[in-house]
């Protein structure tokens, strides 16, 4: 089971009991968390200015007084906020129906009360997971995006040449410099873009 | 074209009775006419009449004055012989007694003029030349005279005067016969034999006149005023000789219009007539108006029982049928010919109960009926029977005595099945409301009960986590079992198998707390399981459902309703019964917040529209806002904070779980469930249902 060292499982229960208990197993399992009373207040937390450059989920009761479980996960969807930090429903009510259309909008799952237990943890930890998993693409991405960004003009001209399976030599006529020249800009493109062929760059430019 | 019709025949009778009413004036004042007419004719006779006798008292008048005359002149016959006054004193003195004689004359056989004597009292009229021999008819009437030994009158004839006027003269010749012959000539004027001789009275009332008898006029007497001579008598004078035609003309002219009491009468009467005429009008006016008016009362009254639902009958003394409005007719199916005819015999007594009914007439007609009626049973012509409420009271005629009865029927059995409707729907609501509120009550004890249980479970399997994480750690440096890292510190202080039965304990816990949320699910369950049917429903009908209840309350608190259902709403899928409960919920909690004061417009307003797109529009559908409004007095901030707590409640009756049960069914629903001050005051609270899926319905 892969996760980050500092993922982050935020309980959002308006019993204290419920918010005491679920931090109580998490640490249990080595899960650091963090408790909201209210839908409101965790809502306030996230716009305030949180980051998502960790990896975390949520626990979130669905029947609270005031906000409701369901309607902060509605506003959470409306930020895409639900691929980093994946939303389990804790619902006591048992009720399918609420459960299959939170799931249809996103949710990552869904848990009935009270049968809250190591298996609830493994949801836990498998939504840590794909939140890491989707930090890591995204980081990724914004590696590769930055590493691109590093091309001088010439460069991703005989990149992108390159790319198209072209040998030096055409590259060279097309762009009309010296084979030489090319040469040097290829191996450039190599170290910029921290690959050892062509094959990998292609390779590495897919996952985008 | 009716219309015309109508017109056209009301213009006709109009027609007809101006026509009638023109008759009758021209026939009274034709007869008013030939009255006055007939009475100026009769004054008219009559004063012909009295001129007629005028007349011949005129003409008797003269005539014996002449006569006398006559013999006035015998003692002029003899001349101077032994008397004491010579001939011409005595002409003269009898010249000046009458005026009307111009001369006198004595003449001898041979008609020689022996003495002559002239009228004083005019001028000298005859030349006394030619009066030496007689003019021929004056001889001739001297002759005849002699002849008949009796006066003689010789026609008149005109005579220039000395003066040269016309005068008309009549000349009487008397002869004197057997001692000596002479013969006395005395010349009259004819005017002035009118003058003197007509009676005073008459020359006033008259124009009196001789003319000859071939009618030319030669002597006249009388001014000659103006006006229309209406009326004149003749009279034939008769004198030896001569015949003179006297002539009066009245000068009444025309008589007068109302001359005598007799015209006076009949006009004063034809006024009468026309007065009476005047006011029998006015009376048939106004008859004809009271009749209208009465015609139509009875029409609007005609119209009146015929809309009537409620049967009328009216029955005699006697008990037989002698009216029944259609409202009855058709209420016990027989015609009002079938319920005259049966006379005393009511077809629509139910046979089993004939007897009774009868007894209960006998007994009403002595005493004054119930004024709420008395419930009883009827029975149509096809042999069903029906309920029905009557209501008896005694029939007045218009001189204060009682002719009859008149029996109100009310059909009872709509009114029944109506009740047995609304009570089957009554308890069908409340045995909803009852399975809803333990509904209720189960899920918020599984609720309330779930958290503290999912704490238990939390901690149990924590501190199991922690135990194992222990021993992994103890069996993976089993040379540190005296002395770990800091968070193996309650295990390694443990001996191993006291681990192990803490392990157990734990787990028995987390166990335990299972079941027991298990049995709150199955209990849950089985209650939730009951209404799991959804259907798809139109919004209107799940407010139909509940409305006679709602009104019910509504009527006894004074509150008004109003429904508002937006047009072409798509139908919802839900739990009807549950969401009837909710409707019905908030419809009280509305009601009985407007009666918490002294509201003066009690108004509830439960709306269904389209919701508007809001955070929630997730569902493809879209959803249907219903809502309900009160003008109470709202809720305070402190109330609203607890609003849904189960078990928190206003009432003193309540549970608290009305709200509670609410939200929990619309959120079943996926919808939400809010409220918000009314406009311009009250409540309104909000909730949502999503539209139907058309193309498959039952889809759980």
């Amino acid at each position: 089971m892969q996760r980050g060292a500092d993922a982050t499982v935020f309980v959002v229960d308006d019993d204290a009991s419920v918010r005491a208990g679920l931090a109580w197993l998490l640490r249990s399992r080595g899960l650091p968390s963090q408790a909201f009373e209210n839908a409101q207040d965790f809502r306030d937390f996230l716009a305030a200015g949180f980051r998502q450059d960790q990896a975390c989920c949520v626990l979130l009761d669905v029947r609270m007084p005031g906000m409701s479980g369901m309607a902060l996960f509605g506003w959470m969807v409306e930020r895409a906020m639900c691929q980093v930090m994946p939303v389990i429903f804790l619902t006591g009510h048992a009720d399918l129906a609420t459960a299959v259309d939170a799931v249809k909008r996103g949710a990552f799952d869904f848990c009935e009360k009270p049968v809250s237990d190591n298996a609830l943890v493994d949801r836990v930890e498998l939504a840590l997971a794909q939140s890491v998993q989707v930090l890591h693409a995204q980081q990724h991405r914004q590696a590769l995006v930055r590493k691109l960004a590093g091309l001088t003009d010439r460069e991703a001209a005989v990149m992108r040449l390159m790319l198209d399976g072209r040998p030096n030599k055409l590259i060279a006529d097309e762009l009309q410099i010296s084979v030489r020249t090319v040469e040097v800009h290829r191996a450039r493109v190599f170290d910029k873009m921290k690959v050892k062929s062509a094959v990998e760059l292609a390779n590495v430019l897919q996952q985008r | 074209m009716a219309r015309f019709g109508a017109w056209f025949g009301a213009s006709s009778s109009a027609v007809r009775r101006w026509l009638l009413w023109g008759a009758l004036v021209l026939l009274v004042s034709a007869l008013l006419v030939t009255l006055v007419w007939l009475a100026r004719r009769y004054e008219a006779g009559r004063l012909q009449e009295r001129i007629e006798l005028d007349a011949v008292d005129v003409a008797g008048d003269i005539r014996s004055r002449l006569m006398r005359n006559a013999q006035n002149l015998q003692g002029l016959a003899v001349l101077d012989v032994g008397l004491p006054q010579p001939w011409s004193l005595r002409a003269a003195g009898l010249l000046r007694s009458h005026r009307e004689m111009l001369r006198i004359e004595l003449r001898d056989a041979d008609l020689q003029l022996l003495a002559n004597a002239d009228s004083e009292a005019r001028a000298a009229v005859f030349d006394p030349q030619d009066r030496v021999a007689l003019p021929k008819p004056v001889a001739q009437a001297c002759r005849t005279a002699r002849a008949t030994g009796g006066p003689w009158y010789a026609g008149s004839r005109p005579v220039t005067t000395i003066g040269g006027y016309a005068l008309e003269v009549l000349e009487l010749c008397l002869p004197f016969g057997r001692r000596t012959d002479v013969y006395l000539v005395a010349s009259y004027a004819l005017n002035d034999i009118l003058t003197e001789m007509v009676d005073v009275p008459f020359a006033r009332a008259y124009d009196v006149s001789f003319s000859e008898v071939d009618g030319k006029r030669v002597a006249f007497h009388g001014v000659a005023r103006s006006g229309n001579r209406t009326f004149s008598a003749q009279q034939v004078l008769e004198l030896p000789g001569h015949a003179l035609v006297l002539r009066l003309d009245s000068w009444r002219g025309t008589p007068a219009l109302f001359p005598n009491f007799l015209t006076a009468m009949v006009v004063a009467m034809a006024i009468g007539l026309v007065f009476v005429l005047v006011f029998l009008a006015r009376d048939t006016r106004r008859r004809l108006r009271a009749e209208n008016e009465l015609a139509d009362a009875l029409a609007f009254r005609k119209a009146m029982e015929d809309s009537l639902v409620t049967g009328l009958q009216a029955r005699d003394l006697e008990g037989r049928t002698t009216y029944a409005n259609p409202a009855f007719c058709q209420m016990v199916g027989f015609s009002v010919q079938e319920l005259v005819q049966a006379g005393t015999a009511k077809p629509y007594w139910p046979p089993e109960q004939f007897d009774e009914y009868r007894d209960q007439l006998a007994r009403l007609s002595g005493s004054q009926p119930p004024r709420e009626g008395l419930e009883s049973v009827f029975m149509r012509k096809d042999g069903t029977r029906f309920p029905v409420l009557i209501i008896e009271a005694p029939l007045i005629n218009a001189h204060g005595v009682q002719s009859g009865w008149m029996t109100a029927l009310l059909d009872l059995s709509e009114q029944r099945r109506v009740e047995e409707i609304s009570r089957a729907s009554r308890e069908r609501l409340q045995a909803t409301a009852r399975l809803a509120t333990i509904g209720e009550m189960a899920s918020l004890l599984s609720h309330e009960l779930n958290q503290p249980l999912a704490a238990i479970t939390s901690y149990a399997t924590g501190s199991i986590n922690m135990l194992d994480n222990a021993r992994q750690a103890a069996r993976r440096v089993p040379a540190l079992a005296g002395g770990g890292g800091a968070d193996d510190d309650s295990a390694s202080a443990l001996p191993l198998h006291a681990a192990q039965l803490l392990d157990e304990g734990l787990r028995h816990i987390a166990d335990q707390a299972q079941r027991a949320g298990k049995i709150i699910k199955s209990v849950h369950d089985f209650v939730r399981r009951r209404d799991r049917a959804h259907e798809v429903i139109g919004a209107h009908t799940v407010l139909d459902a509940i409305l006679p209840l709602v009104q019910l309350q509504a009527r006894k608190l004074g509150v008004r309703i109003q429904v508002r259902v937006d047009d072409g709403l798509p139908p919802i899928r839900c739990d009807r019964t549950m969401v009837e409960q909710v409707v019905l919920n908030l419809a009280r909690n509305a009601m009985q917040a407007m009666d918490e004061t002294e509201q003066q417009t009690r108004l509830l307003v439960l709306q269904v529209r389209r919701a508007a797109s809001s955070e929630r529009t997730a569902h493809a559908l879209g959803w249907l806002e219903f809502s309900v409004a009160d003008t109470g007095t709202g809720i305070t901030p402190e109330v609203q904070e607890k609003l849904f707590t189960p078990f928190f409640t206003t009432k003193a009756e309540g549970m608290g779980l009305g709200l509670s049960l609410c939200r929990t069914v619309v959120e079943q629903h996926g919808g939400f469930l809010a409220f918000g001050p009314n406009a311009p005051r009250g409540t309104v609270f909000r909730f949502t249902l999503p539209v139907a899926r058309r193309a498959t319905p039952a889809q759980a």
